[in-house]
């Protein structure tokens, strides 16, 4: 029983830090329409900076997450204005390849700018733990969680009071309708894409608090992202949060009961049936 | 379709001829191999990808059961991978089967999202069960000297005839469909999946038929992989990027969904992966995939229909 209070802990605090990861890859297709398979990579290169920025500014990955966000939003709004803006109306192969060929180049870019080998953070507080009742709570754990509710209270606060968030969400519900209203839609095309790929490096800089980066980072998160978007609702911003936490669950208690290197199976499955029976969301209602 | 014939034909002739002309166990002649592999993994993805236009992106599934079923049953019973060839055909038609329930439906990007989780996940299990399939340190297939019952022979040169039967057969297999019953219901479903149901078509079947042939002969070309490079394990047979990204990629460079596209694709992307493995591998890992990546999306965004359309469109066909 504890240890399925424990698991259930654990799972609540980092899927709140999937959710942050995950909902970047919502906001990119709500607002765009694009799938984007590149994203995990976006995650990647955001745990790189967050590294160098502890390396040789000494920040902690959790403050150096905003300097992640802010260098991947510039970079992704320019893979969305050099790129992405010339695919937007194309049929979804070419969307789908141009997006695995941008997955395979952020790959092995980063192979050959920072090599292959994990590099991994300290922190004062990483060992610690407290004891809340029966359970262990990782400090890192619970740190990183608190830092993804106020990112996705932020985030919220950004689209539902800023002029710029009404524009994404008026873009993402009509660009027709956006454009008439005076919204110049290419340009919110570019800072969703930005803003989007931007929230998944901030994720990618949580998670190199409590875990490593290298090249290959980006590929064992891909799916659990699309899981957790999928689980939400494509295009849902907070079904991605909900999404998050129920995947963080789901990932945990399976290591209770299946082999670790299984682990990643479960979430797969999950994943193909999710896809078949409910492609709207567990918490999305049929619009389709 | 006549003059779809005479290319694999022409094709096949020239292999045929480089095989017997070139040192047999040179290197040329290795390319060659590797190209007519290449070639034929990127026609059985043009069957789904091509007429049916789903992307998949799962296809290594198939091409790692292809060469795990006839290696495993040949170490564990002996049994001549001419005998595990058919077995792993089957086995993978079955499996694409059992997959398009869930997913037959799915269009667009999602139906490429669950074949690539599915791949990843066949992936996953060939790690974890070490039992049947050695696990994640691979296995290697038993050598016994130059056989044709066994088909393993020392040097590439012997294979080229093999790997141009396996070529003609997986062409052949695409011309037959592409302008026969299957190939035209399948390109009705493409252009529009409603109409084509309305009109009478049972999509689904078509869609099973489609995807079954596809994967057989994927399992095929694993096969003969797995006989040419002797040594298999799971991060090679079932990667996502080097065989089921790569297969879309051969494919796509060439032109989607023609008979000639896979064969352009080949022709380009192995040579170049040759010429970066010897000159830059070693400097520098990761420069061959980097190029590939740019070449998938310098291909998407200046000539999303191949390479192939710069010849037919100066003939004014498309």
């Amino acid at each position: 029983m504890i240890a399925v209070l424990q698991a259930l802990a654990d799972g609540l605090m980092i899927g709140g830090v999937y959710g942050v990861i995950a909902v970047g890859l919502s906001l990119v297709f709500g607002v765009l329409g694009i799938v984007n398979f590149a994203q995990a990579e976006f995650m990647m290169l955001g745990m790189y900076v967050a590294w160098f920025a502890w390396r040789y500014l000494g920040l902690d990955p959790l403050v150096g997450a905003a300097l992640s966000f802010v260098a991947v939003f510039c970079l992704g709004a320019l893979v969305q204005r050099l790129l992405i803006q010339r695919i937007m109306k194309a049929p979804p192969v070419a969307q789908i390849f141009l997006t695995v060929g941008l997955l395979i180049v952020l790959e092995n870019s980063a192979l050959l700018l920072f090599g292959p080998e994990f590099r991994t953070v300290k922190t004062a507080y990483q060992t610690r733990a407290l004891m809340i009742g029966p359970i262990f709570v990782s400090v890192s754990y619970l740190s990183a969680f608190v830092a993804a509710v106020i990112v996705s209270g932020g985030l919220w606060l950004v689209l539902t009071r800023t002029w710029i968030g009404r524009a994404i969400r008026a873009t993402a519900q009509n660009p027709m309708a956006a454009t008439l209203f005076g919204v110049d839609t290419r340009w919110i095309y570019a800072v969703a894409f930005g803003l989007g790929t931007g929230l998944s490096a901030l994720g990618g800089g949580i998670v190199l608090s409590y875990s490593s980066v290298s090249p290959t980072s980006g590929s064992q998160y891909v799916v659990l992202m699309f899981t957790v978007v999928v689980l939400g609702g494509l295009g849902s911003v907070m079904g991605a949060l909900v999404g998050g936490v129920i995947v963080g669950m789901i990932q945990s208690l399976s290591t209770l009961v299946m082999p670790i290197q299984l682990q990643n199976l479960a979430l797969f499955t999950i994943f193909i049936a999710l896809l078949a029976f409910r492609p709207q969301g567990l918490l999305g209602s049929p619009s389709r | 379709m006549m003059r779809s014939l005479l290319i694999i034909a022409a094709v096949a002739c020239v292999a045929l001829l480089l095989g017997a002309v070139l040192q047999p166990r040179g290197y040329a002649v290795r390319v060659v191999c590797l190209i007519l592999l290449a070639a034929s993994l990127g026609q059985c993805w043009n069957i789904v990808g091509g007429l049916a236009n789903q992307v998949s992106l799962g296809h290594a599934a198939f091409f790692g059961i292809g060469a795990y079923t006839s290696t495993m049953l040949q170490i564990k019973f002996g049994l001549s991978p001419w005998a595990g060839l058919p077995i792993g055909m089957l086995f993978a038609a079955l499996v694409s089967v059992l997959l398009s329930i869930p997913t037959m439906r799915l269009k667009g990007p999602y139906f490429s999202l669950a074949t690539l989780a599915f791949g990843e996940a066949c992936r996953i299990v060939a790690t974890a069960a070490t039992g049947l399939t050695g696990g994640p340190q691979g296995v290697s297939v038993p050598f016994a000297g130059n056989s044709w019952l066994l088909l393993q022979f020392r040097g590439a040169g012997a294979y080229v005839p093999v790997f141009v039967g396996l070529f003609v057969v997986v062409c052949v297999a695409f011309t037959l469909l592409a302008n026969g019953r299957l190939g035209y219901m399948l390109r009705a479903i493409r252009e529009n999946e409603d109409a084509a149901e309305v009109t009478g078509i049972n999509t689904l079947g078509v869609r099973l038929a489609g995807g079954a042939i596809s994967a057989a002969l994927t399992a095929a070309t694993g096969t003969m992989f797995a006989q040419f490079t002797f040594f298999i394990d799971p991060d090679i047979v079932f990667s996502a990027t080097s065989i089921s990204i790569r297969a879309a990629l051969i494919a796509i460079l060439g032109g989607v969904g023609t008979l000639a596209g896979p064969i352009v694709g080949a022709l380009v992307i192995v040579p170049l992966e040759e010429l970066l493995s010897a000159y830059l591998s070693n400097k520098a890992a990761g420069i061959a995939p980097l190029i590939f990546g740019l070449i998938l999306i310098g291909i998407v965004v200046w000539r999303p229909s191949g390479l192939v359309s710069l010849v037919t469109q100066r003939r004014g066909r498309t």
